[in-house]
């Protein structure tokens, strides 16, 4: 099954309507995932095409045209920092041919509550980018943020009305691989262990700035990084859900993993590129000085990534080890099975740059 | 208790249910008789007024599980007019305490010792009072402070008979009434919940369920129950002080922000609530303290309640159905919860979501249930009554409702959804 982010052809236009930038057009047959109808569709040959891309796809790419013509990078995550998805698939393969299923449909289901909080984008106070940044924004995906982008985003995650969204996908590549599995009770008490923080603000790495700019763009850096780093878990939902010996439905479970993949692209595309257009322009502060937006864009993008490689992968195998050897319980011999298991783990030790480590650059 | 007691109570409750039916009753048949239509709400008003007065006055003379009764109403605003929820709140906080020598009797028959064998010190006047027992702040010999709560005496014996009474009341009711509000699932509901709190071998062990819940959590703090003095009907447990949570102004006073105090109050309540599905289900001001170090305390644990396996997803799936205004997931997510409709029409649950979400600034769910919005499902499923409200869903309303009125009082919002972790940003 192919896929295509969008069908639309590129064009020099580089304003366009929040409407323009929601709407998916005509599709030759909708995507309906188990029973449920979902977003996005395929065209006439069968190649699936993702939701709201008719223009949203072609505006990325000219924000990104206009950003090369004016010599400014676009940013680039780099998949070494990609930490290893735990249980990996092969512990994950292992653990189904022994009957062990709960960690995986704890694990599938965690992913899908966990896209579809991927709305509360929508909730993204935008501040007036006009005032809070020296030069022009008009024609950039940063002037569309609050004009369908970030809508656009949630949508694509939640679901909207009566289409459902990534959240409705993987759960139906899990009832399509696992056969409608009973999902444990203690689902959301393990996603909120880590998840739920303590009321406690933040610490604001750029206090000069304006509040609400700063975790504009503290939240955009962070979703981006998490969604780069999605492809990991993509690459292990399709292998595994696409095993026939462990999927019952490998072509269509796998195929929804690859949708939702497709989907995905967008958000990594215009948040990048968001990014960027800051990181090639200067802020204002809140003390009428200004300071780069390069020094902002890599400051956060450093800080969140540092974060996610140091502590994720250690929280994510702490957060599911336990389950794990509980659920191990039910198989013939636990103690071989834990044993075949931990020889599965993959090694990893997290670079020691991020590539994005400060430059500091004297405020004006 | 006493046989004229009971003859007494019987009597009163009688009298009262005799007095609430002709009521209702003179002024309809006043109306048929001259061919009038049936009288309006608006019309029903004043004497929904009336009716309420008159039970309140007889909970507060008689106390017990009528009281408890009156409590049940004023958080039922699915089953019953406004004017019996506004007028019966006050049962909440208008229970006067029992003088010390009952207290003291209470007590030493429990222990089975002198108070003073057991206490250095116990206050005469109690700390809270309610309506099945009071609570009085003593010290241990070893210098150890506790709070005692310690249950009416009889209070077992009165329950039971106001129970009977009330179902008797309630038989005959529904025998003459051709159209009656359904009162005896409410009262079923009601005796599960007092036979609850009148076990406080219950409380000590779902305060140490819901204390071992948070056993990493320094920041929640559930009171300690010394096991060896408590019995059924007696609590000794820490005493524990912090500032009463709608106290806006000491809060802050003590350097706390009053945002993250009710975003810790959130998460506390959605990992009981949604994740665990087991809950202190009484989160009035009065059970919940913060500390000036930013410590929340839970308080009374008599009325627990256990969810059934999967109904904290369930609730889940709702709010998120709702957030993104998916109507086939709002059904999905209704059914799985336990609502149901006489005919199978799924259609009624779509009205009451959307009734729901109209009282939503953004018309969709934004993570808080608020009192308004609870209050709206609730007006719904009152007038439309062919749906059937699962009670837990109810009581898990009513706490989310209460928690929404409390972060309002700080200024701030009781959003579910972020307490899960999942924002909102900023």
């Amino acid at each position: 099954m192919s896929t295509a982010a969008s069908a639309a052809p590129t064009s020099d236009r580089l304003t366009f309507t929040r409407d323009e930038l929601l709407s998916s057009g005509a599709y030759e047959a909708p995507l309906i995932a188990g029973e449920v109808r979902c977003h996005g569709g395929f065209e006439a040959d069968g190649t699936y095409r993702s939701p709201r891309t008719l223009h949203r796809a072609p505006a990325i790419s000219a924000w990104q045209a206009r950003l090369a013509r004016e010599d400014a990078r676009l940013i680039e995550i780099p998949r070494a920092l990609m930490p290893p998805q735990y249980p990996n698939v092969a512990q994950s393969t292992l653990l189904l041919r022994h009957g062990v299923r709960d960690p995986i449909v704890r694990t599938l289901t965690i992913i899908s509550i966990v896209e579809g909080f991927g709305a509360i984008i929508r909730d993204v106070k935008v501040p007036d980018l006009g005032a809070q940044v020296v030069e022009p924004v008009e024609g950039t995906a940063l002037a569309h943020l609050a004009q369908g982008l970030f809508e656009a985003h949630a949508r694509d995650e939640s679901g909207f009305k009566d289409e459902g969204g990534h959240k409705q996908m993987w759960e139906a590549a899990r009832d399509l691989a696992l056969e409608k599995p009973k999902i444990p009770g203690d689902v959301l008490m393990r996603m909120m262990g880590r998840n739920a923080g303590r009321g406690r603000r933040p610490e604001r790495p750029f206090p000069q700035l304006d509040e609400t700019l700063e975790r504009m763009l503290a939240l955009m850096a962070q979703v981006l990084v998490v969604e780069v780093f999605a492809e990991g878990t993509f690459d292990w939902g399709v292998e595994l859900l696409s095993n026939p010996e462990v999927s019952a439905a490998p072509e269509a479970a796998g195929n929804m993993v690859r949708f939702v993949r497709a989907d995905e692209k967008p958000h990594v595309e215009y948040l990048r590129t968001a990014l960027s257009e800051l990181r090639a322009r200067t802020l204002r502060t809140v003390d009428g000085k200004t300071i780069a937006g390069r020094e902002v864009v890599d400051g956060l993008l450093h800080r969140v990534l540092r974060q996610i490689t140091r502590n994720r992968p250690r929280e994510q195998r702490e957060d599911i080890r336990e389950s794990l050897i509980e659920a191990m319980q039910s198989a013939a011999n636990p103690r071989a099975l834990l044993e075949e298991f931990d020889a599965l783990e993959s090694s990893w030790t997290p670079p020691e740059r991020t590539g994005f480590e400060p430059e500091r650059t004297a405020a004006a | 208790m006493h046989p004229l007691t009971r003859l007494h109570r019987t009597t009163i409750v009688g009298r009262l249910a005799a007095r609430l039916y002709l009521l209702y009753k003179l002024p309809a048949l006043r109306r048929r008789l001259t061919g009038r239509p049936k009288a309006t709400d608006a019309e029903l008003a004043p004497l929904h007024a009336k009716a309420a007065d008159a039970i309140l006055a007889t909970a507060l003379r008689m106390r017990g599980v009528i009281i408890k009764m009156c409590q049940a109403i004023a958080t039922r605003a699915d089953v019953f007019p406004p004017e019996f929820v506004e007028r019966l709140k006050a049962c909440h906080d208008a229970v006067p305490p029992k003088p010390f020598d009952v207290v003291r009797a209470a007590v030493e028959g429990e222990l089975g010792k002198p108070i003073g064998a057991v206490f250095a010190e116990f206050a005469e006047t109690p700390i809270a009072s309610a309506s099945l027992a009071q609570v009085h702040a003593a010290r241990l010999h070893d210098g150890t402070e506790v709070a005692v709560k310690v249950q009416y005496p009889d209070i077992e014996d009165i329950v039971r008979t106001d129970l009977r009474n009330m179902e008797r009341a309630c038989r005959i009711y529904e025998r003459v009434d051709p159209q009656p509000l359904e009162l005896l699932p409410l009262l079923r509901e009601l005796t599960t919940h007092v036979g609850f709190e009148l076990d406080m071998e219950r409380e000590a062990r779902s305060a140490d369920r819901v204390r071992a819940m948070f056993a990493k959590d320094r920041g929640v703090i559930v009171p300690r129950i010394h096991h060896e003095l408590s019995t059924k009907r007696l609590l000794v447990m820490e005493r524990v002080r912090g500032i009463k949570i709608t106290e806006k102004a000491l809060i802050e006073a003590a350097g706390l922000d009053p945002a993250d105090v009710v975003q810790d109050l959130m998460r506390v309540y959605v990992q009981m609530v949604l994740a665990a599905g087991f809950f202190q289900a009484d989160p009035h001001p009065g059970n919940l303290m913060v500390t000036p170090d930013k410590k929340l305390i839970l308080l009374d644990f008599g009325l627990s309640k256990e969810l059934p396996e999967g109904y904290g997803l369930g609730l889940f799936e709702l709010m998120f159905s709702m957030m993104t205004l998916n109507e086939s997931a709002m059904v999905r997510a209704f059914q799985e919860l336990g609502f149901e409709t006489k005919t199978g029409d799924t259609s009624t649950f779509l009205l009451i979501a959307r009734r729901m979400l109209s009282r939503s600034e953004s018309g969709a769910f934004e993570g808080e249930f608020t009192e308004e919005m609870t209050d709206e499902l609730f007006e719904a499923i009152r007038e439309d009554p062919v749906v059937k409200v699962p009670s837990d869903f109810v009581l898990v309303g009513r706490v989310f409702s209460f928690l929404s009125g409390i972060a309002h009082t700080l200024g701030s919002r009781a959003n579910v959804l972020a307490a899960m972790g999942a924002g909102p940003p900023g």
